[in-house]
């Protein structure tokens, strides 16, 4: 009493086995077998272990939809957990093994969960755990933090590998006319005469062959159809996608599909990734994605031996496996005629269970056949035997009532109550499918974007309405477009084909129930959701069919509710009185079917996670000594340790080297923003807070500029180079919003300005050089070394020269560190010149290169500001600036800063901060309170700390209310609760070294 | 005058990568990038076009996401007042009541994409429509590279990528990983 390959028939190649290995043990299938009829011609029946209960399963679907046979599949890094064996492709090699049971999925010891399962209903853990009497009355989750770790453990699916993915994905975009989803006869029609008329149409099919459900039919006609509608296909030019699923449906005719390119095989070129993530966008698509076949809710209908009587005729037709020698098939509509009569033919003895209790003498006849015994009015109400379906206990119908009956000898149970069109797609577009009372089934209005149902997703059932059906659609989309359809050769219908086609009405049919039976119904098989948790959820006073399916689990498996949905939403009509339209459908979302991580990722991982930005002196800076570090997307040298330094040493010896002879520090990360045109000096003078209509040609200024609403957004320093050309810096972190917003004033608030913004970030490479002897050092690598004495040159002047070797440079003589210093740029492939040049220069004098943990020190000995004290919170008066800010014209945010709040006495102010132990270290971030008050807000923050090398010992630069004059002589507290306690603090002048700037101007 | 050192040249590794037979993709850097940038008002913008298109040497400034290729470079409309000219062609004297130039010839590291994979690889990270009827010869497009703004212009059947500088080794890395599921030659 088995399955049985037969010795002919079917998609499979019988020439080409396949050894695979299933839980350890070495097994054979065919080429076009998937794993789960591979396994099922090898009589494997309990490929995996439900949810709670440990229940054994097995197959129960030939796609998407399968609930049962969900396996492990691979090993070591490549292991995916949670596979469904129906849409595995059998390759050689394929290691697959059971999960969630424990020694293995025949002989699971959790099964003993089953013996419990009047407790393990719905809600059971969180009622049970949460808040657990007595210990932890009304309150709290500390119990089940425990607990949770155990439960997850014997509750769940398989485990994902926890090694990095070897595997390479991609992400692709595509564009078409015509998008059409699914290839049965539907969407091969519709993409047909698309094509004809003159359309660009992308054909996408989630199977590995196009045909839809011809692919199960055994009959050479339709094989014939098929092919020949493969062939014209490609004549007519449709881009065809196999082994891809589209899994959502977006805005503005945009899907997503997961191409699953290597996965079916056993080696693939390294450079080929495993799957594929596309975007496409069209301007119309057609849905001509089917119909799944609907299962019953009986006792025990989730033996090994159930399935669907579509799935078995998959496995028999297209796989050539009887699934078993005396099958009963059960039903309540025409549809599963064929599979009865194609049973039967195969050599199996069938017993047909007809729901209703008469049908067309036509149908009968279709199933008149010596190995065939029809019992009408007659429905299966529990499966029996333990891995395997044995015996199968019937019921007979009575009005509305079912009385038990006899009991058949059975091996095998193909259930059809009915299809559901696939619907989920078209509802991501928040359609509301709609109930059809005479076919039984959800289906989708039509919608005013350019999306249209076709086929048996529109809820047409014989092939030839399908392919009018898709004829239909695709004329529609074609007259969109404005194509004529006189090319096109096979024409489509006036109107819709009708819903439905079956000769005898469905019954509608969702749940067995006898009295005085007490019955395992289950309705979401994946989760382990029974009829009686239904129930439950109802009578604990859950209403909505969202409320349900979150608080039973139901349809929140990996197949997404595709097997058990209406059933569900049926008993909950019934519980509540009520009809199914009125109680609705949950909503669909993407994805419809699972998408990997990965695939999503693409190959944005790893280092390339984000774009990496370098300067042009990144590898002159690496082979000098330097450790990087991220600066937003920009790498920049963090410092420039010798052997045997650590961070803390390197970045000491740089600063004191700038302070006593000369550093070089790259700092081409800061915006640079070229900015012409007649009305360039006026848009500088309203948007920086600082005059700038009188700045001579060939000198900088600094400048601060604030947002609309008066808090400072950012500072740096303008050049102007001729009477309409200017040149400005902004901080490395405000680079982008500086740009865009000087373009939205001008684009949207001044058009009448007549000056062009360009980021010339990329254009030039800068390097600082700062220190006592930077002059002598820009000045050997000029050919003119006169240009920058301090005679021809002073302080915030800028000029253009000319490097040794002809490289042209810009130079300013500007000032971040406090020291006579110069920043010098140059067009950026010049970059590594300049700093050989410079380095010749520098290095013979003692001179270091310094990184961002110097530059910070330096900054901070001077009080200068960056973007943690200009953080979106502080005035240009909190940062003591507020001189600068000009009282004799309008400047963005000029109003606003005038805000009571804004402008009151006791803000926080920028100040500097000694540890009262100068032995004594700080954090950034620690909260500055009095001494007699060291709890809540306190008066302010520390933003930045460094050991000052200049001034010998730790220094910090933070904000606090008053000013430093308001504390001076006082003891302050930096609370540090978290790392390193409180430190007795004094607050200084932020200008820590060399206030008067006299360093600077030598 | 000291050579010119792009963003790519440290890390160029010519060769025949990824699936072997045939190629499908031609990468190149096209070195020694002459891009300088012309910019009109509105209302000096049928002029300005005029003098582009005159130092170019091609009869018309192309109008939006087109270009125009002359004797001496390409003339590229990259926005609604600027073109970018390529080559050595000299860019022509404006008052700053008629424009303003800038040149941009290190700001960008432009590579040439070429082969019967050329579109294939670049949908695989430009959500551009390049199907013929929709990026024809000549085309032009401001588009995103791995979350970069970039520009890609088509000549004949080549495209060019003009990357932000400080990004191109970046994206160029991801390109050349890529393009070896097609076979890729870098020359």
């Amino acid at each position: 009493m088995t399955a049985k390959r037969l010795p002919s028939g079917g998609r499979i190649d019988r020439n080409k086995p396949i050894m695979f290995s299933w839980d350890g043990k070495a097994y054979e299938g065919y080429e076009g077998d998937t794993l789960a009829s591979a396994l099922m011609a090898n009589h494997q029946y309990v490929l995996g272990r439900s949810f709670k209960y440990h229940r054994p399963r097995g197959i129960m679907s030939a796609g998407v939809e399968e609930s049962g046979a969900i396996l492990t599949v691979g090993k070591n890094d490549r292991r995916d957990p949670n596979v469904k064996a129906t849409q595995q492709t059998l390759h050689a090699g394929l290691v697959a093994t059971g999960q969630n049971a424990w020694p293995n999925v025949r002989n699971d010891l959790n099964a003993v969960n089953g013996l419990f399962g009047r407790f393990l209903s719905a809600g059971f853990y969180y009622k049970t755990f949460m808040g657990l009497p007595p210990f932890e009355w009304g309150k709290g989750t500390g119990l089940w933090m425990q607990y949770e770790k155990i439960i997850r453990k014997a509750a769940g699916m398989g485990t994902a590998s926890r090694e990095p993915d070897p595997d390479k994905y991609d992400h692709a975009h595509s564009f078409c006319d015509v998008l059409v989803v699914g290839a049965g006869p539907a969407g091969m029609a519709a993409a047909l005469n698309a094509a004809e008329a003159g359309l660009d149409v992308l054909l996408v099919e989630q199977d590995c062959e196009l045909g839809g459900d011809l692919l199960n039919h055994a009959d050479a006609e339709s094989e014939a159809q098929r092919l020949a509608a493969t062939t014209a296909l490609k004549i007519a030019g449709v881009r065809i996608m196999t082994r891809t699923s589209a899994f959502g449906l977006y805005d503005y005719g945009v899907a997503g599909l997961v191409e699953y390119v290597t996965d079916h095989l056993m080696h693939s070129d390294a450079s080929t990734p495993r799957q594929r993530f596309w975007t496409v966008r069209a301007q119309q698509t057609i849905l001509a994605t089917g119909a799944m076949e609907r299962h019953l809710a009986f006792g025990n209908n989730d033996r090994p031996g159930v399935m669907t009587a579509n799935a078995g005729r998959a496995y028999l037709n297209r796989y050539g496996v009887l699934p078993g020698q005396y099958i009963v098939v059960a039903t309540n509509n025409d549809s599963a005629y064929k599979v009865a009569a194609e049973m039967a033919e195969a050599g199996a003895q069938v017993t047909l269970l007809e729901a209703r209790s008469s049908v067309s003498e036509d149908l009968k006849a279709s199933v008149n056949h010596s190995n065939i015994t029809v019992r009408m009015g007659t429905v299966p109400m529990r499966a029996m035997g333990g891995r395997r379906i044995k015996k199968l206990d019937t019921a007979t119908v009575n009005g509305s009532e079912f009385i038990a009956s006899d009991t058949i000898t059975c091996d095998s149970l193909l259930v059809s109550t009915g299809w559901s069109p696939v619907v989920n797609l078209i509802s991501h577009r928040s359609v509301r499918p709609f109930w059809d009372a005479e076919q039984a089934c959800f289906l989708a209005p039509d919608i005013s974007e350019p999306v249209y149902m076709a086929g048996a997703a529109a809820g047409t059932w014989n092939t030839d309405a399908c392919e009018d059906s898709g004829r239909f659609a695709a004329a529609k989309a074609i007259s969109a477009l404005g194509k004529s359809a006189d090319a096109v050769s096979t024409q489509a219908p006036a109107r819709q084909p009708e819903v439905g086609g079956w000769e005898n009405p469905i019954l509608p049919l969702y749940e067995i129930k006898v009295a005085g039976k007490k019955l395992k119904c289950f309705v979401d098989p994946q989760h382990d959701v029974t009829t009686d948790d239904i129930r439950l959820a109802h009578q604990e006073g859950f209403v909505s069919v969202e409320h349900l399916k979150r608080y039973t689990t139901l349809g929140m498996a990996t197949d997404g509710g595709k097997m058990g949905n209406i059933i569900g939403l049926a008993l909950m009509a019934e519980a509540l009185g009520r009809e199914i339209p009125e109680v609705g459908t949950t909503t669909f979302r993407p994805p419809y079917t699972p998408v990997a991580i990965g695939a999503l990722r693409g190959r944005n991982v790893d280092h390339h996670f984000r774009p990496l930005r370098q300067t042009p002196m990144h590898d002159w800076n690496l082979k000098h000594g330097a450790t990087m570090t991220d600066a937003g997307l920009w790498h920049r040298p963090w410092y420039f340790a010798r052997v045997g330094e650590t961070i803390t040493e390197a970045y000491i010896r740089e600063a004191t080297s700038v302070r006593e002879t000369v550093g070089l520090c790259d700092v081409t990360s800061l915006g640079k923003i070229a900015i012409q045109g007649p009305d360039a000096t006026e848009l500088l003078n309203r948007i920086y807070s600082n005059a700038f209509a009188k700045l001579p040609i060939g000198k900088a200024r600094y400048g601060i500029m604030l947002r609309d609403d008066g808090f400072v957004m950012d500072d740096g320093t303008t050049w102007r180079l001729a009477e309409d050309e200017y040149f400005m810096t902004t901080t490395t972190a405000n680079a982008a919003r500086v740009m865009v917003f000087m373009e939205e004033l001008l684009q949207v608030r001044w058009p009448e300005l007549k000056v062009h913004l360009t980021s010339v970030s990329e254009q030039w490479a800068g390097c600082a050089i700062a220190g006592p002897n930077s002059r002598d050092v820009l000045g050997a690598c000029l050919e003119d070394a006169s240009v920058v004495s301090n005679e021809n040159y002073p302080f915030m002047g800028v000029i253009d020269s000319t490097l040794k070797g002809g490289i042209p440079v810009r130079i300013a003589r500007i000032s971040f560190s406090g020291e006579r210093a110069f920043e010098a740029y140059v067009p950026s492939d010049y970059a590594p010149a300049l700093m050989d040049l410079l380095w010749g220069a520098a290095e013979p004098l003692g001179g270091c290169l310094y990184g961002l943990e110097a530059l910070g020190a330096l900054r901070i000995e001077k009080g200068h500001v960056t973007g943690t004290e200009l953080d979106g919170r502080t005035t240009i008066d909190d940062v003591g600036l507020g001189k600068m800010a000009s009282p004799n014209k309008s400047f963005i945010g000029s109003s606003l800063r005038q805000r009571p709040e804004m402008i009151k006495e006791g803000r926080e102010q920028l100040v500097g901060i000694f540890p009262k132990d100068r032995s004594l270290q700080f954090n950034a971030g620690a909260i500055l309170c009095d001494e007699n008050v060291v709890s809540g807000h306190g008066e302010g923050r520390i933003t930045a700390v460094t050991h000052s090398p200049a001034i010998g010992h730790w220094i910090g630069l933070g904000f606090i209310a008053g000013g430093h004059e308001a504390w001076a002589g006082k003891t302050v507290i930096a609370a540090d609760p978290v790392r390193k306690g409180n430190i007795e603090v004094e607050i200084v002048s932020p200008h820590m070294v060399d206030p008067s700037g006299e360093r600077m101007h030598g | 005058m000291v050579n010119r050192e792009t963003a790519l040249s440290a890390h160029y590794n010519v060769g025949h990568f990824g699936l072997s037979g045939p190629t499908g993709v031609t990468l190149t850097e096209v070195k020694d990038l002459q891009l300088k940038q012309i910019a009109a008002w509105p209302d000096t913008i049928a002029a300005v076009g005029a003098k582009a298109a005159a130092a170019v040497g091609c009869s018309n400034a192309p109008g939006p996401c087109q270009s125009s290729t002359g004797n001496n470079g390409v003339l590229i409309r990259i926005e609604p007042l600027k073109w970018w000219i390529l080559g050595d062609a000299e860019l022509p004297e404006l008052t700053s009541a008629e424009g303003a130039t800038l040149d941009a010839s290190h700001s960008r590291t432009c590579v040439r994409v070429e082969g019967p994979n050329a579109k294939d690889l670049l949908n695989r990270f430009l959500p551009v429509d390049l199907r013929d009827e929709a990026f024809a010869d000549g085309a032009v497009a401001s588009t995103a590279f791995h979350h970069v703004g970039i520009t890609l212009i088509r000549q004949g059947d080549a495209y060019e990528m003009f990357l932000p500088r400080g990004f191109a080794l970046s994206l160029w890395e991801l390109l050349v990983e890529s393009a070896e599921q097609f076979g890729v030659e870098v020359v």
